[in-house]
């Protein structure tokens, strides 16, 4: 089968955008794991109303929705904190399943919810770049696509600034390494729980305003493939390792780009368990995890 | 303070719980009981309130007219609806079910959308023989499957051999010669078909009709590029990058609306596909429409009821009525599953009138041998009837090509074949790219 170079650059193209998506929530995942030592089933809903949001900010004020970025970065913050206040808090360090159950349950509140505020119809929004292209050669590059995987990188860079250079990262970092130990040097650990749950949503949010200005189409039960999708990218990356979940989630999107391409779409999903098992068996701490995580 | 919040939580999530999964009953006691299965939540939701308002409206209709004449029981009665959520899924059509017919003691159900939702439901249906008039669920094993008994099942939905068969002929008959004609190419040029289909029963059914289509007739088209996708899926650009890659002249996707509209977004946005794409009868839908905006312009769908066009013949005033009084009473325009579930609901009370008891024995005879003249939908020898082999009603499919009109902003279609139904003529687009040769 003789691939044309433009056509396998495109199909790179789209795994690198797709991977954007997956990077930014399982980024999300990682943190609220690392500082938590919980895991948030319900990420993916927190994708999907970040989606609404976004929808309804672009509906009433007509902005350019990347601009909707902005507002809609904070809302999910706020959302992320309250959640975990009223919802994680009351159940943390009790047994592991009650956090399990209860973010299970958050699943259908927020779906059932999202449905009763917004409707269960699908919806969808037209990015004002949607007919600009960058073309070299055969190689067609939406411009909507090229200021995603910019949004994506700039985020990150935010994420590890914030994480690196400030009082709060060193902190967050801090109770993830140690929690018993970061509170006996007099962090309060349940004020950064809610901020890394907090940050956890609000990048969970700004891939929800990337998938809405993408075209792409969202209803209220949109977020439960791509959390799936998310999970296994932390297990691959290993669990609480922010570089893993960035490497995990271009290597999915890639993986998946190149399996639909040479498989059918039908093995898109399969793929990416594939990689996951065949990793987990080589390595099973996952690429950058390490042993007692 | 933490007893509280954790109240307020359960409570929350006990009736988010009870938003999916529930029945509801409309009209008062008495009457035939008429169990309407419908996707009121979960992905197929939109179709589900269709199928939902439709039957609502069809009941009223005839409650309005004094219901219909048992003559066992020497009066009228009404039709008494109750709402069966399936939740878009297996499971939730197997409980909506089985609370219709052990709970709620239904006469008949009607209804049901995706195939794969309505045959998990189905041995529920055969084990207690309740008469159960499908309006949705294209896949031809709901009546044609032999490990259950499916005798009372009646299909009111055209299958998907003959709606990919209906549109594979038209691309032979319509499409091919147009476009070999205007890029000068010779008149027995096969046409380069790609098709890309829903990895279920549907989307392999369809792709088996086209190619069995093919081959029978001697067609002159050549299927070019065979793509698969997950249901449900949502971002295809990799899968249009290859079919790109194969040149084909026309484009066929056996897949759902919420994978239709961004397939063909993307393709056209994303991809620079510019080449016409067709679509299964099930997606005519406003939501259709809606979705899709400019980049669904001269694009082709299948369809037997639309929201926007209305078929010459006889049928032209009910379909003017029905799509008025949807519209005057949900402000909403009707969508195909809704158009044939209203007919559903017609059906039942021809069947009760016919039967003149609400036995159900007596009820599942007069379904099968029924005889109503066609509503809102075109049908063969135009009735609605059951009277073949596997219970299936058969319908006079009919192709609509989109038109994007930039002054109102709205997509609209017209029917372009069969010669007795169309508006206008098939045209192709100045942006149209044929595949290469």
């Amino acid at each position: 089968m003789a691939i044309d170079v433009g056509t396998l650059l495109q199909i790179l193209f789209w795994g690198l955008y797709a991977g954007c998506i997956y990077i930014l929530l399982a980024t999300g995942v990682n943190l609220i794991f690392g500082v938590m030592k919980t895991v948030n089933f319900a990420h993916g809903e927190l994708l999907m109303i970040g989606a609404y949001v976004t929808w309804t900010l672009f509906s009433l004020t007509g902005l350019n929705p990347y601009l909707l970025l902005v507002a809609t970065v904070p809302v999910l913050l706020l959302f992320g904190i309250a959640v975990q206040r009223l919802a994680f808090r009351p159940v943390l360090g009790s047994h592991k399943l009650n956090e399990i159950f209860l973010s299970i349950g958050l699943i259908y509140l927020f779906q059932n919810g999202a449905a009763m505020i917004w409707g269960s119809d699908y919806q969808s929004i037209q990015s004002p770049f949607a007919s600009m292209a960058v073309t070299i050669g055969s190689f067609r590059l939406p411009l909507d696509y090229v200021i995603i995987i910019a949004v994506t990188i700039g985020i990150l860079v935010g994420l590890q600034l914030l994480l690196r250079r400030t009082r709060l990262g060193l902190a967050l970092r801090a109770t993830s390494q140690n929690r018993k130990a970061a509170m006996l040097s007099g962090i309060n650990v349940e004020r950064m729980d809610m901020i890394a749950f907090g940050l956890g949503a609000a990048l969970a949010g700004a891939a929800g305003t990337l998938w809405v200005v993408s075209g792409q189409v969202f209803d209220p039960y949109m977020g439960s493939v791509p959390a799936v999708k998310a999970f296994a990218i932390v297990i691959l990356g290993g669990l609480g390792s922010i570089p893993g979940a960035i490497i995990g989630g271009l290597f999915y999107g890639v993986a998946e780009s190149a399996a639909t391409y040479t498989l059918g779409g039908a093995w898109k999903d399969a793929i990416s368990f594939i990689v996951l098992i065949v990793v987990l068996v080589i390595r099973p701490t996952g690429l950058f995890g390490e042993r007692g995580e | 303070m933490r007893t509280v919040l954790i109240a307020a939580i359960v409570g929350l999530l006990v009736v988010s719980a009870c938003l999916a999964g529930c029945t509801q009953t409309q009209a008062s006691a008495g009457g035939l009981k008429l169990g309407v299965v419908a996707s009121m939540t979960g992905p197929a939701s939109t179709t589900g309130k269709d199928v939902w308002q439709s039957a609502q409206l069809a009941a009223d209709e005839i409650n309005a007219r004094g219901g219909v004449f048992v003559k066992s029981l020497g009066k009228n009665v009404t039709i008494q609806l109750v709402q069966g959520d399936d939740e878009s899924t297996r499971e939730g059509g197997i409980k909506a079910v089985t609370k219709m017919i052990t709970d709620d003691k239904v006469d008949v159900l009607t209804g049901g959308f995706s195939s794969a939702v309505v045959t998990a439901h189905e041995s529920i249906v055969a084990d207690h023989g309740v008469p159960y008039i499908i309006t949705g669920a294209s896949s031809s094993t709901v009546t044609r499957r032999t490990d259950i008994n499916t005798s009372t099942m009646f299909h009111h939905a055209p299958i998907t051999d003959a709606s990919a068969s209906q549109t594979t002929i038209f691309v032979d008959e319509v499409m091919r010669p147009a476009i070999n004609a205007k890029f000068g190419r010779p008149a027995d040029t096969p046409l380069r078909m790609a098709v890309i289909y829903q990895d279920s029963p549907f989307g392999k059914g369809a792709l088996d009709a086209i190619q069995s289509t093919i081959a029978a007739k001697g067609l002159k088209i050549q299927v070019v590029a065979n793509e698969t996708f997950k249901m449900g899926e949502t971002d295809y650009r990799t899968t249009l990058t290859s079919v790109k890659a194969k040149g084909p002249d026309v484009v066929y996707p056996i897949a759902f609306l919420n994978e239709e509209v961004p397939m063909l977004t993307q393709a056209r946005r994303d991809v620079g596909l510019n080449t016409i794409f067709l679509a299964v009868e099930c997606v005519d839908d406003p939501d259709y429409y809606k979705g899709l905006g400019q980049y669904g312009d001269y694009s082709i769908i299948e369809s037997r009821f639309s929201a926007y066009a209305v078929p010459k013949g006889s049928i032209s005033p009910n379909v003017g009525k029905y799509q008025k009084d949807y519209a005057a009473r949900f402000n909403a325009s009707p969508g195909m599953m809704g158009a044939a579930t209203y007919e559903g609901v017609y059906i039942a009370a021809a069947a009760l009138e016919k039967a003149g008891t609400t036995d159900q024995a007596a009820l599942l005879s007069a379904i099968g041998s029924v005889q109503v003249p066609e509503m809102v939908e075109s049908m063969k020898n135009s009735t609605i009837s059951f009277g073949n082999q596997y219970h299936e009603s058969q319908f006079n499919l009919f192709m609509e090509q989109l038109h994007w009109d930039p002054a109102t902003q709205t997509l609209r279609p017209k029917i372009v074949w069969p010669a007795a139904l169309k508006e206008t003529e098939f045209q192709i687009p100045d942006w149209y790219r044929p595949g290469s040769v």
